[in-house]
């Protein structure tokens, strides 16, 4: 049993520009030397390819197998921040539980992949995520169980994104930009091109924050939005959450 | 060495920034807020189930027209009237249905939508009780605790009201009074477990063999691991259901009452919700939702998250005193965050 295709051209779609998104952050990030959580945006291309892959056939226009090696890889690599982050050491983001939602979702598209893997053969012609489902029986309950898992974290990022300061705030905090040559090496935009647009008058007198909590201030690289970080990792809780529930 | 250090610092630079990202102003989910999310996760997995296959067959038609049996035909018409849509539009019907249910999900998360969103929820509650799930059977008489009796959508929208945000400055034992008061909070406790009071005690529950055989009938199609826990229950109630039927009636009214009496028997009464609730939820085969066709996981889930809105705190929620042990900071420093816009 699989679900309408068009149906699974809207949300592979959705995984498609999700993945672009991610891959645009990758290089901005990379060029302009803005800060980003690459590891997890990279993450997030791959994922968003894969995914696209599995919903439709015809867009699986990277190699076919291997994925679980890559997925499981993800699932060591995150469960490693995440026990750092659990033990208190510095990490990425600075909200906890964040890399555990990354293992999660790297699990849980390990879990789809060898369960495809299970059934390949009996699923010959017609979407890979109607043959996982015509062999619905095989560890439907651990299914529903990421499905719930990730279900709860898109409810927790969804929550959490108007904690998130947009680009044009971070941008006025940034500003002025004393001196960025040399801040670090290499090249990219300037601050100022980005704080050009966004800073304002009350912005470039606004004072640094809680040296905690707000690392930004004059002088400092704007972040790429976090905004549309975390509307990805929605988008992808909500499609994934489809997907495992196309298994039971 | 020199290049290590660059290279280090050129990845400190990036990484350092990444916490920078946090809007002033915004603070941590107190409990209401902790069991609205829950909420919002529970339409979230009626979304993703509405999306399945089935509900997009002449089968989900079918399911909501076997809802009006045994109602009135003031309640029937419409619903068969429903159905015939639903069966002659069934993909695009369906589409609707899951988006809305995404929508609502999504913006209850969403602190700047939580208002809008949990209203949307109370009237698309209210039509999918009637239109969908014909009033739970609480008109037919055919309803009973074990088979989601009176609804498991009504159960969202009586959430969606005592969850209500605003009115932080009134005093409650509990989350679920802050908005209505605790006065009506527990008076509409009284009635919902009162009224499953009644229906335990209705034929279609009290009958020898109801029970077991509404139990035994949710075991196909699931798991084996389900499968057999409800096969076991159901015979067991198929040999004990009257006194069962009773039993089970005794102890709903505990609970009912439970929400009027001293704390620690307050306490002893959530408990005693969450395990019967628990204990409803297996007998609905968790809904059907490990079958590929449920639509929600039923009523059992339900009353266990609202018997937690109900369980009585240290002290009374209010502006100025604890909620849990500790300063009720949720109450003093965020009176628009986390209640949404």
């Amino acid at each position: 049993m699989a679900g309408p295709s068009w149906l699974a051209w809207i949300f592979a779609g959705g995984m498609i520009v999700v993945a672009g998104y991610c891959l645009t952050r990758l290089v901005a990030s990379w060029r302009q030397r803005r800060p980003s959580d690459r590891r997890v945006d990279g993450m997030h291309v791959l994922m968003g390819a894969a995914m696209a892959g599995m919903l439709v056939p015809r867009l699986r226009v990277f190699w076919t197998g291997g994925w679980e090696v890559v997925f499981a890889v993800g699932v060591a690599w995150f469960g490693w921040l995440a026990i750092r982050e659990f033990r208190g050491q510095p990490t990425v983001g600075g909200r906890p539980g964040h890399h555990l939602q990354h293992v999660l979702a790297c699990g849980a598209m390990l879990y789809m992949y060898l369960a495809v893997a299970t059934v390949a053969k009996a699923a010959a012609g017609g979407s890979a995520m109607g043959g996982m489902a015509a062999d619905g029986a095989h560890f439907r309950t651990l299914a529903l169980v990421l499905a719930l898992a990730l279900i709860g974290y898109t409810v927790w990022t969804a929550d959490r994104l108007s904690s998130l300061a947009p680009v044009a705030a971070l941008a006025a905090r940034s500003a002025p930009v004393p001196v960025l040559a040399g801040a670090v090496a290499g090249g990219g935009a300037s601050l100022a091109d980005a704080a050009g647009e966004f800073a304002d008058s009350e912005g470039a007198g606004s004072t640094p924050r809680d040296p905690g909590e707000a690392p930004t201030g004059p002088g400092q690289r704007v972040p790429l939005s976090p905004r549309l970080a975390a509307c990805c990792e929605i988008a992808m809780g909500v499609t994934m959450g489809y997907m495992l529930i196309l298994m039971l | 060495m020199a290049t290590q250090a660059a290279h280090a610092s050129a990845r400190a630079g990036w990484l350092r920034g990444i916490g920078a990202v946090h809007e002033e102003g915004w603070t941590a989910p107190d409990i209401r807020r902790r069991l609205q999310l829950a909420l919002a996760g529970l339409w979230l997995l009626d979304a993703v189930l509405q999306f399945q296959a089935f509900m997009f067959s002449k089968g989900f038609s079918q399911m909501l027209g076997g809802t009006a049996a045994g109602n009135p035909a003031v309640i029937a018409d419409p619903i068969n009237w429903s159905a015939k849509i639903v069966a002659q539009h069934g993909t695009a019907t369906n589409a609707i249905f899951a988006f809305i249910q995404l929508a609502i999900g999504l913006g209850i998360a969403w602190r700047p939508t939580l208002k809008l969103a949990l209203g949307a929820s109370i009237l698309w509650a209210l039509g999918v009780w009637w239109f969908g799930e014909g009033l739970g059977g609480v008109v037919s008489g055919t309803g009973g605790p074990a088979n989601g009796a009176p609804g498991a959508v009504i159960i969202y929208a009586l959430l969606a009201v005592l969850l209500w945000p605003g009115r932080r400055g009134r005093a409650a034992p509990f989350a679920a009074g802050q908005f209505t008061g605790a006065n009506v909070a527990r008076a509409l406790w009284l009635v919902l477990w009162g009224s499953l009071v009644y229906m335990a005690l209705l034929p279609a529950t009290r009958a020898p063999k109801a029970l077991g055989g509404m139990v035994s009938a949710m075991a196909s199609g699931q798991p084996g691991w389900l499968a057999s826990a409800d096969n076991d229950m159901g015979a067991f109630l198929t040999s004990h259901g009257p006194a069962l039927a009773v039993a089970l009636a005794v102890a709903l009214a505990l609970v009912a009452v439970s929400v009027y009496l001293p704390r620690p028997a307050a306490r002893a009464g959530v408990v005693l919700a969450i395990v019967i609730a628990a204990f409803i939820w297996v007998c609905e085969g968790l809904g059907g939702i490990l079958t590929g066709g449920g639509t929600d996981p039923n009523s059992g889930l339900l009353l266990a998250l609202l018997a937690v809105a109900y369980w009585p705190l240290a002290s009374a929620l209010s502006a100025t005193g604890p909620a849990t042990g500790r300063p009720d900071l949720a109450a003093t420093t965020q009176p628009v965050s986390s209640e949404g816009a």
